[in-house]
């Protein structure tokens, strides 16, 4: 029952505040007091989610052994076995709980930033929050591709109406772009609903039921066509290289909370979609195709890192940035071993911490001096101390320092993929090794580079503020009433003096927002046991159908000349010959050979 | 290679042929050791509500001191009671398990756990008491900058003393990589302290990223440890080397396991400033000199002869490791002390001596002689903090003058005897003068080099002689220019502290003390020794004269330098261990796993020229380094003009005119990696950033997407937000997904017979 809490609590605070009163639209006005406008109903309402999810999780019992908890749910088209359930496991808990942290958060951020249209606002934050949480909930296949699709709808809103000056075509693309390849994605599901409903005669949309049936009851060319169609879709989402190009447009036009939710949350829908559905469904296909997907993973990694190099604005070098992080993410996962599956699941959490926290210091940032051209603003250390504080603090958990979130989960990645050989030792046979870990550690380098440079140049340096404002401390807000959020949210035509409301350094709301993400990049920093526990048994059980088809692999194929040694012996072959990844090519004869067959 | 070094190597059969070394085990009621880590960390977190209350007392600094005086202090009461080396679990960190397909448990551990045999302690026990003694000194150093900026600086340092605690006490690879990268930070942090300026910034980041690289290296290093052995921790890792899992590894391994040795040093070479790695160390001397003493110079920069030390039983996975470590230490010692020659900086002269020094201790090691290399890194650790420190002073005194072609005769004026003669110290034992420390350290190592045995070694044996004579004619052309000679000085342009505070318009004050008179300048000394500082109001007037260091600096010199004079005692001293000749380090060395890089006694022994290499080159350094340092009299004190004539011939001179500038720019190692590595990077950046806008975005994307765009318009009056649109737009998703559901049999019949039909 009080799975289905976490869901329509926010949709209730949205009909609310549709309902409910407007807002001040003065920043002043709103500081001093009124507490019923739509951000308040809307904070109190996550902060209620976020307790109920707090609850959750200690009533969850699946913490140490795996299993799923929480059910809920009801039949919604029975003759087609399509129902609203909604079951997790430590996994997707994980991923609840994320975002029922980062939504208050980015709630109480926007408080200064948006003064205009509050209602839609924050009812469109509040219905994303239930789609995306939706999407971790949801049981049925059916019910989790509306959630997922679902997530579009408010992100686009969001994102056209309150963001930057190209905002509009940014969300059309968005929306288009990610929708196209949800498309496929559906279809690929559905096809596995059909081929069971086909060959075992009832209609379901299980997911677990599903998932056992996929594993064992498609052909591998079958499995080959879903893992396209998956891929389709959920490689958008993450964004893999070369369909990211969405990605930096989208998150440079959002507005502040929309990057967080974006880099915290949606990218890790895709991820998720690849942990929960790709690696469970068509072990044989993504056994086949990891190596060939680590390379687009590590493309993506050294592509990003170097386009990140070479940005201006800050903004879009913390989305690119994302680019390059996630194809870590994406590299962990298709090691196929508990210890990159590990990585993979920690980065998700880890990269919405810290690449969020990154989004709403830009976003403070830029509340302030209306720009985010390094060229044009520098040397902010001397201005906004705590703010410098923060940047630098969270850009060394983006780069990976060890004590901070995210070298845990960096280095679960990298170790998971160096040692996804044939002979691995982690007893996880897998298609990766060595040199995928050695170019993908390039990425560390890079990472290095781009972050650095970046806070060279915006927080240390001699200070240059935008408008000529002054050099040296104390210069107060730094922007007369008359500013507005000319460049920000150009079409409110009910322009606000808020910018002299803004101390030039973070308020006490600010600080409070950043706070929790901060210590929180801590502990998983120091104690990443409190999750890597947690998530050991579910990941054996995802990783369990893969580990079976790669054994199965490795004793078939002949072996590499480059892996070395190690996989001779019982060689009996299990008959089940897989089409060779790396002649991607010739895999669509294949396939074809096997529909017709 | 293996002809030329006749090198400890391990078989394919097996045979490791390492002599044995203490392996740790776990100990209980040790907990308390934990303080080594944990008083850092209160410290950096006392200094962090310093900043936060914006207190412009001295109170970070003592906090700091404090801090690590009982870390120290910890530290020496552990090496009184530790004989057997023991682990001290302290907390579980990345622990990881999981069962295979096949139902095999497997796992991945790496716990803050502490590795504590007599290398961790010889490594700890300068690293806290220095660190406790610099801070001191920067207590005073740094009060000009009283304030948020002096709470930063010391949070700095602690962090600092935390990483590196971490890194020489972790009991696995993990732990050390912490340490490893936190000292990089910490470096980062402080080479970039003062933030305004753009070269302090771009040094910073420059030496975080170069320091990356060999990063890289080393977490490359550690996976493969982990996927060859089957952990990261020391004692499990040794046990099995012992055991005999290294010619395993070899027999199944192949390539990738003989890759070890060279990822780890990939990484040491990063982190010690060597060969290709060295160049942020000279641009590292950005940041305030306390920092430079302490963490460039004496203690962050040995931790990668630390690293190959520790896992030196790790080196002899593949028979070229040794000798590629020895070369590689040889040619950075013969560089950096090339480019040292020609700098006028006093500052950067000492980063490329420490350079030259580190390529010392890689060579001593890669000759096999352990001992010889942390016997190095504790004499150097001593005598360069020393040699820094006093640079500080100068420094600090002379408003950032560090031009030796602009100060002259330190020694004659008032309150700066004890400067003088500390460095005078420290030259000396830089220069390996006799009976110094540096001179018996050195010589363990050069004399190692001969002995051993093989041609190769034996050059290296040579080079590093030749190098001891560089090293005293550069050590003593600083001395005999900034310390000896005819009083006089120009100041520097620059104040430490709050630049903005203080007006930039001191300038160059050129002129003889014998305008100003001793009580003048003794006077304004002695103004600031009360304070022991010059607070906020060194301003205009006051930048034109120099302050000499106040108490706490000069008791920290002379401190350090007695350490560094005593330094040669523990060369004397019993080893305490049965067989082991070298005195106290040496003994100190073979209670660890570096003990296999102990020389055999009765091994392959080289000669130099005939003789016994040991005995001999008592006199040979001897001498090579009283040439080095008589030459320098020649030039630098006795005819300071002959420097110029000498230099002025061979610019005159066609055939050598390349060699005094290539020399003074550093053989353009800056510029050739930026022409080959950032340049060619930076393009590819932009590049790659054109490609994604016009190639992908442009061409693939928006051209695919015209058609569902056309699509999109009609969804455009939705732009409005309304909530009924949404309701709308719902209904309609569910409908779409209804009927693909009631449709999906036949559509996937249909595509079965075309692709059928098609194939």
């Amino acid at each position: 029952m009080i799975a289905s809490l976490l869901l329509l609590l926010p949709l209730l605070g949205a009909a609310l505040i549709a309902f409910g009163p407007a807002g001040r639209r003065d920043v002043a006005g709103a500081r001093a007091g009124s507490r019923t406008g739509p951000r308040w109903i809307a904070a109190v309402c996550t902060l209620v989610t976020a307790a109920v999810g707090v609850v959750a999780a200690m009533q969850f019992e699946g913490w140490r052994d795996g299993s799923f908890g929480l059910h809920a749910g009801v039949d919604w088209l029975a003759d087609l076995g399509i129902t609203l359930n909604m079951h997790v496991d430590a996994v997707s808990l994980l991923l609840i709980l994320l975002t029922l942290l980062l939504m208050p958060l980015c709630i109480f951020a926007s408080f200064s930033a948006i003064t205009a249209r509050q209602r839609e606002y924050y009812g469109w934050l509040l219905v994303l929050q239930a789609a995306m949480t939706g999407v971790f909930l949801a049981r049925d296949l059916v019910f989790f591709y509306i959630c997922f699709e679902f997530t579009l709808v408010p992100m686009y809103f969001l994102i056209a109406i309150y963001g930057g000056e190209n905002r509009a075509r940014a969300a059309l693309k968005f929306f288009i772009y990610t929708f196209t390849g949800s498309m496929l994605t559906l279809a690929g599901l559905l096809w596995v609903a059909w081929a069971h409903a086909d060959r075992l005669g009832t209609w379901t949309f299980d997911i677990p039921t599903l998932t056992a049936f996929a594993q064992s009851g498609l052909s591998s060319g079958e499995q080959a066509w879903i893992l396209l169609a998956l891929m389709a879709g959920f490689a958008v989402k993450v964004p893999l290289f070369p369909v990211h190009t969405w990605l930096p447009l989208a998150h440079t036009e959002a507005p502040t909370a929309g990057s967080v939710i974006l880099a915290g949350v949606l990218l890790k829908l895709g991820t998720y979609g690849l942990y929960r559905f790709v690696l469970p469904m068509v072990p044989d296909a993504v056994v086949a195709y990891a190596p060939f997907i680590a390379v687009l993973a590590i493309v993506g990694i050294v592509y990003g890192a170097l386009i990140c190099w070479v940005q201006d604005d800050v903004k879009k070098l913390v989305a690119y940035s994302s680019v390059s992080h996630l194809g870590f993410c994406v590299l962990g996962l298709f090691a196929l071993n508990p210890i990159g599956v590990q990585g993979s699941v920690l980065y998700m959490i880890n990269h919405g911490l810290s690449t969020g926290a990154l989004f709403l210091l830009i976003g403070m940032m830029y509340e302030r001096h209306h720009t985010r051209d390094m060229n044009r603003i520098g040397g902010l250390a001397r201005v906004m101390p705590v703010w410098s504080l923060f940047m630098v603090f969270f850009v060394l958990s983006s780069v990976g320092l060890p004590g901070l979130n995210g070298f845990v989960s960096e280095f679960y990645c990298l170790l998971g993929a160096f040692t996804a050989s044939v002979d691995a030792q982690t007893g996880y046979p897998g298609r990766l090794g060595p040199w995928y870990a050695a170019f993908a550690g390039t990425g560390m380098i890079l990472a290095a580079m781009y972050l650095l440079i970046m806070t060279g140049k915006v927080v240390f340096g001699p200070t240059h503020l935008p408008g000529g404002h002054g050099h040296g401390g104390g210069h107060g807000g730094g922007h007369g009433g008359g500013h507005g959020h000319a460049g920000h949210a150009g079409h409110a035509a009910d322009a606000h003096g808020d910018g002299a409301a803004l101390p030039p350094d973070l308020t006490r709301r600010e600080i409070g927002v950043l706070i929790p993400i901060a210590l929180l990049c801590i502990v998983l920093g120091v104690r990443p046991g409190l999750l890597t526990d947690a998530l050991a048994r579910p990941i054996e059980q995802a990783l369990a159908a893969s580990a079976a088809a790669s054994a199965a692999a490795t004793v078939a194929r002949p072996q590499d000349a480059d892996t070395g040694g190690g996989a001779s012996g019982h060689a009996e072959g299990t008959g089940d010959d897989l089409p060779r990844a790396d002649a991607a090519d010739a895999t669509g004869d294949v396939v074809r050979e096997r529909v017709r067959g | 290679m293996t002809t030329l070094f006749p090198m400890l190597a391990v078989s394919a059969e097996g045979a490791t042929g390492l002599p044995d070394w203490p392996i740790a085990a776990p100990a209980a009621g040790f907990g308390w050791a934990g303080l080594i880590l944990w008083l850092p960390l209160l410290s950096l977190l006392g200094c962090g509500l310093c900043w936060l209350s914006g207190t412009r007392s001295k109170l970070p600094a003592w906090i700091t001191v404090v801090s690590l005086g009982l870390a120290f202090v910890t530290t020496a009461v552990l090496f009184t009671r530790v004989d057997a080396p023991i682990i001290i679990h302290l907390f579980d960190w990345l622990v990881l398990d999981w069962r295979s397909e096949a139902g095999e448990a497997g796992g991945f551990t790496a716990n803050f756990s502490l590795y504590v045999d007599r290398l961790t302690l010889l490594w700890m026990l300068f690293v806290t008491g220095l660190g406790t003694l610099i801070a001191l000194y920067a207590s005073e150093y740094m009060a000009g900058d009283r304030g948020r900026g002096y709470a930063r600086f010391f949070a700095g340092v602690s962090v600092f003393l935390f990483a590196m605690s971490c890194l020489v006490m972790g009991d696995n690879l993990v732990l050390l990589y912490l340490g490893w990268e936190g000292v990089g930070f910490a470096s980062y942090w402080l080479i970039g302290y003062f933030y305004t300026r753009p070269s302090a910034v771009a040094a910073a980041k420059k030496a975080f990223i170069v320091n990356r690289i060999g990063d890289l290296g080393l977490a490359l290093g550690l996976y493969l440890v982990w996927s060859t052995f089957g952990t990261v921790e020391y004692q499990g890792l040794f046990t099995a080397l012992r055991n005999g899992a290294a010619g395993e590894a070899l027999l199944h391994g192949g390539w990738s396991v003989q890759a070890i040795p060279f990822l780890l040093m990939l990484g040491a070479f990063g982190k010690s400033a060597q060969l290709p790695l060295y160049v942020w160390l000279p641009d590292a001397m950005e940041g305030p000199t306390p920092v430079s003493a302490l963490i460039h110079a004496a203690t962050m920069v040995t931790a990668g002869v630390y690293l190959l030390a520790r896992l030196f039983p790790l080196l002899t996975l593949h028979p070229a490791a040794l000798p590629a470590v020895a070369w590689i230490g040889g040619l950075t010692a013969l560089l950096a002390a090339t480019i040292g020659m020609a700098q006028y900086d006093i500052k950067r002269i000492m980063a490329y001596s420490t350079v030259s020094q580190l390529g010392y201790m890689f060579l001593g090691i890669g000759v096999g002689t352990t001992f010889g290399a942390a016997y190095h890194v504790f004499t150097h650790a001593f005598f360069k903090a020393v040699l820094f420190l006093t640079c500080g002073a100068v420094m600090h005194g002379f408003a950032g003058q560090l031009d030796l072609r602009r100060l002259s005769g330190l020694r004659h004026m008032p309150g700066w005897r004890i400067t003088s003669y500390t460095m005078l110290v420290g030259c000396l034992c830089l220069a390996g003068f006799p009976l110094t420390s540096g001179f018996f350290s050195k010589d363990a190592i050069i004399a190692e080099a001969f002995s051993h045995g093989g041609t190769g070694a034996a050059m290296l044996g040579w080079l590093a002689l030749v190098v001891a004579g560089l090293t005293a004619y550069y050590t003593f052309r600083v001395w005999f220019r900034v310390c000896a000679g005819p009083a006089h000085y120009e100041m520097g342009d620059e104040h430490h502290g709050d630049d903005a505070a203080h007006g930039a318009g001191a300038g160059h004050a050129g002129g003889h003390p014998g305008g100003h008179p001793g009580g003048h300048a003794g006077g304004h000394a002695g103004g600031h020794a009360g304070d022991a500082g010059h607070g906020g109001g060194h301003g205009g007037g006051h930048g034109s004269h120099p302050h000499a260091p106040g108490i706490a600096i000069n008791l920290v010199l002379l401190v350090i330098t007695a350490c560094a004079l005593l330094a040669a005692i523990p060369y004397f001293l019993p080893s305490g261990v049965e067989g082991v000749a070298g005195g106290w380090v040496a003994g100190m060395v073979a209670g660890s796993s570096a003990a296999a890089g102990l020389p055999a006694s009765g091994g392959a022994h080289g000669t130099f020229l005939g003789l016994d290499p040991h005995t001999a080159m008592y006199v040979v350094s001897a001498a090579v380094g009283l040439v080095g340092i008589a030459v320098a009299w020649r030039l630098h004190l006795a005819d300071r003009a002959a420097a110029d004539r000498l230099r002025g011939r061979l610019l005159g001179n066609p055939a050598l005119r390349w060699l005094p500038v290539a020399m003074e720019r550093k053989w353009y190692v800056d510029e050739i990696y930026d022409a080959l590595i950032r340049q060619p990077l930076w393009v590819l950046g932009h590049v790659l950033a054109s490609i994604d806008r016009i190639v992908i975005d442009l061409l693939l994307v928006d051209c695919t997407a015209r058609l569902p765009r056309l699509l999109a318009r009609a969804f455009q009056p939705l732009y409005g937000g309304l909530l009924q649109s949404y309701a709308l737009f719902m209904a309609g998703g569910v409908a779409l997904v209804a009927l693909l559901v009631l449709f999906m049999p036949e559509l996937i019949a249909k595509l079965g017979t075309i692709l059928g039909g098609g194939g």
